[in-house]
């Protein structure tokens, strides 16, 4: 009998302590899911439950207060959200805290934070809805990280075919970043034209010094106009002129092509808006060509003025009503 | 063969005619087989109250199916058993336990319940028959008179194991006492035992019949003990009731299957 | 071949039977109260040390075997979350169980077996004691309501052993680890774990019976009892995890 009674005492030492130990595992468990204890409801509304479950942890300020007791689907627009909290709780969170949906972590499971709010406002009572705020959760984030990265992905491809074509010298910037010989060609070219628009410079204010000059001593024009030969000999000047400035005309018209295709080229504008020594050089020439041109200008005014050829200009003027008449006769 | 079935039947009637007995147990017709082996084939019994009556068989030939029927162990495929008026097939579990409890069964390896003292053995059927006994109380006091009267009251708290064959069969003995019963039913008692000891055990059968006036059923292929202790024997052969009479009367048939018995 | 197969339907019909032949006696009068404390105790307390070896073992190889593996993956700190679901979830129950089987329902069955074949059975029933109810509804009791207990226990001691290791190998604390489970564990895990290792008791102490009870006249017939009870029941077992496992998916989604 004594035996029996020894038995049935460590019987019930083991029902006992397995039985405890079993009520205490599932008072753990409980307790994280505030199954016991005095808690009080709070509520707020998500346009997105974002995957929030029943059970999931509720946090203030990033300490478990409490657990999502139920989620009810109010509309197609509007997720009400019941959570229950520890009671401590009602003398920390005030009625302005802002309720979220987050992670924890990565790849943790779906938890509502309470951010406490920044006004001086009362307490929450058990039962109250508190404000919601949809924040941006993992999985947005990730989605509009998808998005970036795409465009991103798109831009360097598109980069890296302007690079490839770049290297392989298309377009003008390409050739112009390329091909140094043209660019060289290009700044001799101009150089050259400039030379010239000098040079023609130069002619024409000796002829306007030698007009001059022949304006100043009469007696001497005279000779010489009255010399045929003379004439002639100004005739070929004249002449020489006339083409050479029809050369001029010519090398201007050249010149403003390759203005043109400088200003054509999107990138050789580029390049030449840094050339600063180069623009220059081209705006001197251009000024050089305007002077050369006004200057001709006058010079064949005066000519045209000069008594020694008025009567070449007259001639000529005569030739082109004849002309002109002949025109008109052969037309009728 | 056809006139001893006869004189059977008419030494039954005769018994029976005197008056001076009541039947105790009665089987009639009773059939029994395992698959296709027929173990009872139309068996016959009476057992008188006070009487001692042996059946006895081959291994094998149906006498512990037999007596299992008697106590509801085992109920026959066909025929009638009655036992102590009540036909035992008819009983509901609780009527069944009651008339147990007027039933002693003692079985052929004692069938001493290993993990308890032979004390606990003892008290064992004590547990459910608390209303025949009375006051419970005194378990103690019921269980060392058993003891006694089989000897053995010093092995009360040994484990069974710690008990040599023959001190099993007493306190297996002792055990079917306990309840006091009106019958008392035993299954090869003395098998699996030397002589000296099978002697021991017959010598306690008789004089516990004689201190509470039981009726016996003994099953038994053991010749010195059917002849000690039988006042009256039935032969079972081949499923029935093969012949019946006194051990002198039997010792000396002619008939070959009853001879085959007696054979040293 | 047909013949086997019909067997097998024969086993599992009276296997059946036997249980349902459990519940009705299980809650009939009399209640053989002192015997069921007795083989509580004989199956309950008596496997204490062999369920906590194991349990022990098993806690420290589990943790041992998948740290490499976690740190590999950078996730050493998620050992608690893992070790403690696994064990409380599926590897405490059924370690427990199948240790139980190999001890329990060998022990029930070799018991009930020589006790069939020396007739302490057949003496009990003439003797006006129920054998079914004083030896069957007992033992079948006391291991449907021990093992859970065993259970609680077995997880417990290998979550120490997960704890130990963690602690001398991770510098771990044994309270951030048992924090760590704690958290990690739900009531989705340890409702279906308790309720499915009654089960697994009831299976073992069903088997160990019924093979017991029913077995064959000689001692070979014991040991065949013995061994069967032991594989049949462990079979069962498995195939109760299957379902258990399927059960408790429709009621905890998991």
């Amino acid at each position: 009998m004594a035996k029996t009674a020894l038995e049935n005492l460590k019987l019930g030492i083991f029902v006992v302590l397995g039985t405890a130990l079993l009520l205490f595992a599932a008072y753990l468990i409980g307790n994280r899911q505030n199954m016991f204890g005095k808690t009080f409801p709070l509520s707020a509304s998500f346009k997105n439950a974002n995957g929030l479950q029943t059970g999931n942890n509720v946090r203030f300020s990033g300490i478990n207060v409490g657990t999502v007791s139920k989620i009810e689907m109010i509309n197609d627009t509007t997720i009400m959200v019941h959570m229950i909290i520890e009671e401590n709780m009602l003398e920390q969170i005030k009625k302005d805290a802002i309720v979220t949906i987050g992670s924890d972590g990565l790849v943790g499971s779906m938890l509502v934070n309470i951010v406490p709010g920044k006004g001086d406002v009362p307490y929450v009572k058990p039962g109250d809805e508190l404000e919601s705020y949809s924040r941006i959760a993992t999985q947005d984030m990730l989605s509009t990280l998808n998005v970036t990265n795409e465009n991103a992905a798109l831009l360097t491809s598109d980069l890296l075919k302007v690079t490839q074509s770049l290297i392989r010298g298309k377009g003008t910037l390409g050739r112009l970043l390329n091909d140094t010989l043209m660019a060289s060609d290009l700044q001799h070219t101009i150089a050259n034209l400039k030379q010239t628009s000098m040079q023609a410079n130069t002619a024409i204010s000796e002829l306007n010094q030698m007009i001059e000059s022949v304006d100043f001593e009469k007696s001497a024009a005279g000779v010489l106009l009255s010399d045929s030969l003379s004439a002639e000999k100004l005739r070929n000047i004249i002449l020489n002129l006339e083409n050479s400035s029809i050369q001029i005309d010519k090398m201007t018209q050249d010149l403003n092509a390759v203005v043109g295709d400088v200003k054509d080229g999107k990138g050789a504008f580029n390049y030449l808006a840094t050339d600063t020594l180069f623009v220059k050089r081209l705006d001197e020439t251009l000024q050089h060509i305007e002077q050369g041109t006004e200057r001709f200008n006058e010079n064949m005014e005066a000519l045209k003025h000069n008594f020694l050829t008025r009567g070449y200009f007259r001639k000529l003027e005569r030739q082109k009503k004849k002309d002109e008449k002949q025109m008109q006769q052969q037309s009728q | 063969m056809e006139a001893q079935q006869m004189a059977l039947e008419n030494n039954t009637n005769g018994t029976a005619g005197k008056g001076s007995r009541k039947a105790v147990i009665k089987i009639k017709d009773a059939y029994k087989s395992f698959g296709d082996n027929h173990v009872l084939n139309g068996f016959n019994m009476v057992l008188y109250e006070g009487e001692n009556l042996v059946v006895m068989g081959k291994s094998g030939s149906g006498k512990s199916v037999m007596i299992k029927c008697l106590v509801g162990l085992m109920q026959p495929d066909r025929g009638y058993v009655e036992v102590m008026g009540r036909e035992i097939s008819t009983l509901d579990q609780k009527t069944l336990d009651e008339l147990r409890s007027d039933i002693g069964f003692l079985f052929q390896g004692s069938a001493l319940y290993d993990s308890m003292t032979v004390r606990e053995n003892l008290e064992f059927p004590m547990r459910r028959h608390q209303k025949k006994l009375g006051d419970f109380s005194d378990t103690t006091s019921l269980v060392m008179e058993a003891l006694e009267n089989v000897g053995l009251a010093h092995a009360i708290d040994l484990m069974p194991s710690e008990l040599s064959g023959g001190m099993k069969r007493r306190v297996a003995l002792a055990r079917t006492l306990i309840l006091k019963p009106k019958i008392i039913l035993y299954d090869e008692p003395t098998s699996g035992l030397d002589p000296i000891t099978a002697k021991e055990i017959i010598e306690l059968m008789r004089s516990i019949q004689k201190k509470y006036g039981t009726s016996s059923l003994i099953i038994t292929h053991d010749v010195d003990c059917a002849r000690v202790i039988s006042e009256r024997m039935i032969l079972l052969v081949d499923g029935i009731n093969y012949a019946e009479g006194s051990y002198n009367e039997l010792s000396q048939s002619t008939d070959p299957k009853v001879e085959a018995f007696f054979k040293k | 071949m047909a013949d086997r197969i019909k067997q097998f339907f024969v086993q599992i019909g009276d296997l059946s039977y036997f249980a349902a032949h459990f519940f009705r006696e299980a809650f009939k009068r009399p209640f053989e109260f002192k015997e069921l404390l007795r083989q509580c105790y004989q199956m309950g307390n008596r496997s204490l040390v062999l369920v906590g070896v194991t349990g022990f073992i098993i806690g420290l190889v589990l943790t041992l075997q998948s740290r490499p593996t976690l740190i590999q993956f950078g996730a050493v700190s998620w050992m608690p979350n893992m070790v403690g679901i696994s064990i409380v979830r599926e590897i405490g129950p059924v370690i427990t169980a199948l240790i139980c089987a190999g001890r329990i329902a060998s022990g029930i069955g070799a018991e009930l077996g020589s006790m069939r074949v020396t007739e302490q059975i057949d003496a009990m029933e003439v003797s006006g004691t129920n054998p079914f109810k004083y030896l069957v509804v007992t033992r079948m009791l006391a291991t449907t309501l021990m093992l859970p207990l065993l259970v609680v226990f077995g997880d417990l001691v290998a979550l120490y052993g997960s704890a130990l290791v963690e602690n001398l190998k991770g510098d771990v604390s044994f309270q951030l680890y048992f924090n760590t489970v704690f958290d990690a564990l739900e009531f989705g895990d340890l409702v279906p774990a308790t309720i499915k290792s009654f089960f697994f008791g009831f299976t073992i102490g069903l088997v160990g019976c019924f093979k017991g009870y029913y077995s064959d006249k000689g001692t070979a017939g014991v040991g065949y009892a013995a061994n069967t009870a032991v594989v049949v029941s462990s079979l069962l077992l498995f195939v109760v995890d299957f379902i258990a496992v399927f059960v408790s998916d429709i009621f905890y989604e998991l």
